[in-house]
């Protein structure tokens, strides 16, 4: 009975009119994956397998969120809300980890700074009373697209930061040394890495932030837009938005940063970062 | 001659192993104040190692290690490198004019220093005071490698640990450089530990050598 069910809700999906031309699209888009893939084996960028095992997982993630986005949209449960963003955490910090996968200990430090850089902003606008907007809106509408891209700008810096802390480690010892002999603490030493990935991660968006409008029309404004919203009240939301991407990128990667110090300093200040592979 | 005054560093007994092999075994050592000493040995004999193992940046595989008398395991690490200074083989400057390079340790350590005596600590070194606010990472090999023990100086450590730091210089700024270690030593009364892999210079301007061909 179950299965005949399952059967019933696929057919239900692939006999939308709209839903087999978006079918369409996605197979049709696969020209440009493949486009892409060859550019990739070209330049030896190493990013082929995380491209195809993207394309594959994202897609039956995708797939899977939109079929149950529309209830997670319905919710009005500030509990069961905080724990889908929880759990969007977790797997955030796993995606950090799995895309660092030659660095040691990176999951504990990205998921306490996606957490807290992440769910901090997002509480505080529950408690300022930005989310939900007063009116016919659900919580869950605001709070889980929000929460996304918190989450998913938390996580990028997550990545940039960590990267580029090991990376210059292992690049810059001498440097590192040099401050450590000076007497410097092991944040000291790698302030200026911290503060310089810190840029690095935060510029994309302040880019997007100062064309807004001109030149980038976000995701969150053009939806809002499609679904009927007033453009006026989709634009102050887009802007609200970035402003909390930039709090949850800062505060996690202050988090961030401190956290994984511990992976490459030991109690006596020295670097236990392993010298390069050559 | 060796002072009769306590040492500043002493190592007793020190042995490191790396991938199974022994760099060094059983290396004695102690530093004085106002005394020069030349660590020498051929290539791969472990006497940079040293210079880290002294200040904490290595932990070797046995022996003791004081500062002042005191087993550094028993010290916070940032003292110790405060009181022993180790200026690297190719010193390293942070982004930044000379002046930022030379204010840069003082302000880690919560200290800070005028103009004019930033000026006397690069005249100390042989440097002209106009080259506060070049660009470090411009500057030879041998201007680097007093800006970098202007920088140690200005914490008025105890001892420098000195890394070759002739080894990429010519002949004329590694005078310049040999000339104002003994200087530096005579004018505060600190003990300098210098690797070298010149024999002839451990010879013209320490007051002992030791050569590290003799500990493995």
């Amino acid at each position: 009975m179950q299965f005949e069910m399952i059967i019933q809700a696929f057919q239900d999906i692939l006999l939308n009119e709209e839903n087999l031309a978006a079918i369409y699209a996605y197979i049709a888009a696969m020209v440009l994956l493949v486009v892409l893939v060859m550019i990739s084996r070209w330049q030896r960028l190493g990013i082929v397998d995380k491209l195809l095992i993207g394309t594959v997982r994202g897609t039956i993630q995708i797939i899977l969120m939109a079929l149950i986005l529309i209830q997670i949209f319905a919710l009005e449960n500030v509990f069961i809300l905080y724990i889908v963003l929880l759990f969007m955490c977790s797997f955030a910090a796993y995606t950090v980890k799995s895309n660092l996968k030659n660095i040691p200990g990176v999951f504990v430090p990205s998921f306490v700074g996606i957490i807290i850089g992440g769910l901090s902003v997002i509480t505080l606008c529950l408690l300022l009373g930005i989310i939900p907007p007063s009116g016919d809106y659900k919580l869950g509408e605001f709070m889980i697209p929000m929460g996304g891209m918190v989450i998913g700008n938390a996580m990028n810096i997550s990545t940039l930061v960590i990267e580029r802390m090991w990376s210059n480690a292992q690049k810059q010892r001498s440097l590192m040394e040099t401050a450590l002999a000076l007497g410097a603490t092991p944040y000291q030493a790698t302030e200026m890495t911290i503060k310089e990935s810190m840029r690095t991660g935060l510029l994309p968006n302040l880019n997007r932030y100062a064309s807004l409008g001109i030149v980038t029309i976000p995701g969150l404004m053009s939806g809002m837009i499609i679904g009927g919203a007033n453009p006026l009240f989709a634009a102050f939301y887009q802007v609200i938005v970035f402003i909390m991407i930039f709090l949850a990128q800062v505060v996690d990667a202050e988090l961030v940063s401190r956290l994984f110090l511990k992976e490459m300093f030991n109690l006596r200040y020295q670097i236990i970062v392993p010298p390069p592979v050559s | 001659m060796i002072s009769e005054t306590e040492p500043i560093l002493e190592l007793e007994n020190v042995s490191m192993e790396f991938d199974g092999r022994y760099l060094f075994r059983g290396l004695k050592l102690q530093l004085r104040p106002n005394e020069v000493i030349g660590l020498t040995g051929p290539s791969g004999s472990g006497k940079s190692t040293i210079l880290r193992i002294a200040i904490d940046l290595i932990t070797p595989t046995s022996g003791t290690i004081k500062c002042n008398g005191k087993d550094i395991m028993n010290c916070d690490p940032r003292e110790v490198r405060k009181k022993l200074i180790l200026v690297p083989q190719q010193t390293s400057m942070f982004p930044g004019t000379v002046r930022e390079n030379l204010l840069w340790g003082l302000k880690i350590n919560g200290l800070e220093s005028s103009d004019t005596e930033l000026e006397q600590i690069l005249r100390e070194v042989k440097i002209e005071p106009s080259f506060l606010d070049k660009i470090a990472e411009n500057l030879s090999g041998g201007e680097k490698q007093r800006i970098g023990i202007a920088r140690a100086l200005l914490l008025s450590p105890d001892a420098l640990l000195l890394d070759e730091p002739t080894s990429a210089l010519d002949e004329r700024s590694t005078m310049a450089v040999e000339t104002t270690i003994n200087e530096v030593v005579e004018r505060r009364n600190i003990g300098v530990l210098i690797v070298t892999h010149d024999k002839e210079q451990a010879r013209r301007f320490t007051s002992r050598i030791i050569d590290l061909e003799g500990y493995q």
